[in-house]
């Protein structure tokens, strides 16, 4: 049977679980088995989802000890030969996949958005130039299949009943890290954009007055989002960035505000309800994915939807 | 102390044209620009160069050699050395076999820290910088925003990681690869007026095949281990869609819908 091997990563570790659905995605029907490495952390929730579960418990490894870690992950691969290992494409995992990719030898593709199997040759789908094409890649002669993954890319739906093995890894070789952490402070407390059910979004047309979305944002009590473009102009932070190398996003309501809509910012738009655009140009891709399409100044009709939202506010206050 | 930056010219990706009929990117005339990651950590070596004594900056970067004019340029805001590593042979490499590349060149220089960039605005895999880390056995730490100048010494220096969640300040160990962030806002100086036109030639090395030595089946296209099969363009399913002005009815329109759903 196939072996996928999926890394948890403590920092995100649910959504690092996720990936099984990326997994899923590989093998259709086809049964395969299901490994997770946790290192140093470990959850309950899991036991039911996978079928081994590697344990690492070695105070000697820190989670930014990246170097170690691939250690762990070159011991593993030749102890169980992976057919495929699945790396959630967070701060650490994106240090991490390169190194175990070139340790054992293999291709790797990062931020995959979609995979085919083709009679056993697995095909893995990532947007290239910007987004504006998708390109199909595959391994030539080398294995393990090794991709990394946005967290929220697949859909992953929870009906498995498995009960895990555990199987307990101690690393024999650990060299010194060299890099210690020294103190770190929590940031503000900004919410996540993910977790908001109404993102007023920006993009390059409204990148002068960007702070007027929050206006609205407030109006509507959503969050504000911005596309890549903003956020690689300085304008807004790359937190609220929305997209391919930003966040993977399902609101209920995006208002897409002089968003061009490429094919990286749709990658981030992922069972989104219902998309209102605003735009000067009505034929930007993202207008043929909204519901509504509103052609102008997309300043204008913030301001114009806040006063309508203001007159409807104040009727139902004197009622 | 030595300082390599290793940079990467970029097509100006924002104006980018794209021949939606043969699904190929149209290159003729396409500018380029130093990648903004990248530029940010040679304005950090730079900076260190200004501060402190003895420090030497190479830069570093694989390309064709139509870079040659924007490398020289890089010479002329005092880089102290500009290394090109081009040849047909590695056309086409993915990776996995850049990263083999120029960590091949790296492996018999000399240097205490290596600088890069987190991300790139084109393919932004980020592979490039773990995977020459591990090939030379050295730590590499990504998405650093900030360099503590005055703690950079030969041992050691002090970083501050943006990781989502959290800022970290982490003590890194040299010889490192320490991969920087535009956010970090290192920028690099302007070229003097009187530095235009300074002949920088013999500032600049071409580094050929000739010199690193693979076999034709280790790089290029055959060497890469992952191939595209194909591009194509996405096709979004299209919406039954309303098209409004910012007039009132427009604005009456979205009003509706948005009382309807329940979103005022």
């Amino acid at each position: 049977m196939q072996k996928v091997l999926i890394y948890l990563d403590a920092e995100n570790f649910e959504d690092s679980v996720g990936l099984l659905a990326a997994a899923d995605e590989i093998y259709k029907d086809c049964k395969y088995e299901s490994f997770g490495l946790c290192i140093n952390y470990f959850d309950d929730s899991v036991l039911d989802k996978f079928d081994c579960l590697i344990r690492v418990n070695d105070e000697r490894i820190n989670y930014y000890d990246i170097f170690n870690i691939t250690n762990c992950f070159e011991d593993l691969y030749r102890k169980f030969l992976f057919d495929v290992i699945l790396i959630p494409a967070t701060q650490t995992g994106r240090m991490l996949a390169p190194r175990i990719a070139m340790r054992l030898q293999t291709g790797l593709v990062a931020d995959v958005t979609g995979i085919n199997n083709l009679e056993g040759k697995i095909e893995m789908i990532r947007p290239a130039f910007n987004g504006r094409i998708l390109a199909a890649i595959v391994n030539q002669n080398c294995s393990p299949v090794m991709m990394s993954i946005r967290p929220n890319t697949f859909t992953y739906c929870n009906n498995s009943a498995k009960k895990a093995k555990i199987i307990s890894y101690e690393p024999y070789h650990i060299n010194p890290c060299g890099i210690k952490l020294l103190e770190s402070k929590e940031k503000e407390k900004a919410r996540d954009i993910r977790e908001s059910k109404i993102l007023v979004s920006g993009g390059g047309g409204v990148a002068e007055n960007f702070h007027h979305l929050y206006l609205l944002a407030d109006e509507l009590g959503g969050m504000v989002s911005a596309s890549r473009r903003v956020v690689d102009q300085g304008i807004a932070s790359r937190s609220i960035q929305v997209g391919q190398s930003g966040k993977i996003v399902s609101p209920k309501l995006y208002i897409a505000l002089g968003i061009y809509g490429s094919q990286q910012h749709i990658e981030g738009l992922k069972n989104v309800e219902n998309i209102i655009s605003v735009n000067i140009n009505k034929d930007a891709p993202i207008c043929s994915l909204s519901d509504i399409v509103v052609e102008g100044d997309a300043i204008e009709f913030i301001d114009k939807l806040i006063k309508r939202i203001k007159k409807y506010n104040n009727t139902k206050i004197k009622k | 102390m030595k300082l390599i930056c290793l940079v990467k010219f970029i097509p100006d990706v924002e104006n980018l044209k794209y021949d939606y009929d043969n699904n190929v990117i149209i290159r003729e005339n396409v500018k380029l620009i130093l990648n903004p990651d990248d530029a940010s950590a040679l304005a950090l070596a730079l900076k260190l160069k200004d501060m402190k004594q003895n420090i030497n900056v190479e830069v570093v970067s694989m390309a064709p050699l139509n870079v040659i004019p924007y490398m020289e340029d890089l010479l002329r805001i005092r880089v102290d050395r500009a290394t090109l590593i081009t040849d047909k042979m590695y056309v086409g490499s993915d990776t996995f076999v850049t990263s083999k590349i120029i960590a091949r060149y790296l492996q018999d220089t000399e240097f205490d820290c290596i600088l890069t960039g987190t991300h790139s605005l084109d393919g932004d895999t980020a592979h490039v910088p773990s995977q020459i880390a591990d090939i030379l056995k050295v730590r590499q730490m990504s998405n650093i925003v900030k360099v503590y100048e005055e703690s950079f010494s030969k041992e050691s220096v002090v970083v501050e990681v943006d990781s989502e969640k959290e800022y970290c300040k982490y003590l890194v160990e040299l010889p490192a690869i320490l991969s920087i962030q535009k956010e970090s806002k290192y920028k690099l100086p302007f070229i003097k007026y009187k530095d235009l036109g300074l002949d920088v030639r013999d500032k600049l090395y071409i580094i050929t095949n000739e010199q690193l030595n693979f076999n034709k089946n280790e790089v290029g296209i055959e060497g890469s281990l992952t191939k595209v099969s194909r591009t194509f363009v996405k096709k979004n399913n299209k919406k039954q869609k309303f098209l409004l002005r910012v007039d009132e009815d427009g604005i009456e329109t979205v009003f509706q819908f948005l009382r309807d759903k329940g979103f005022v």
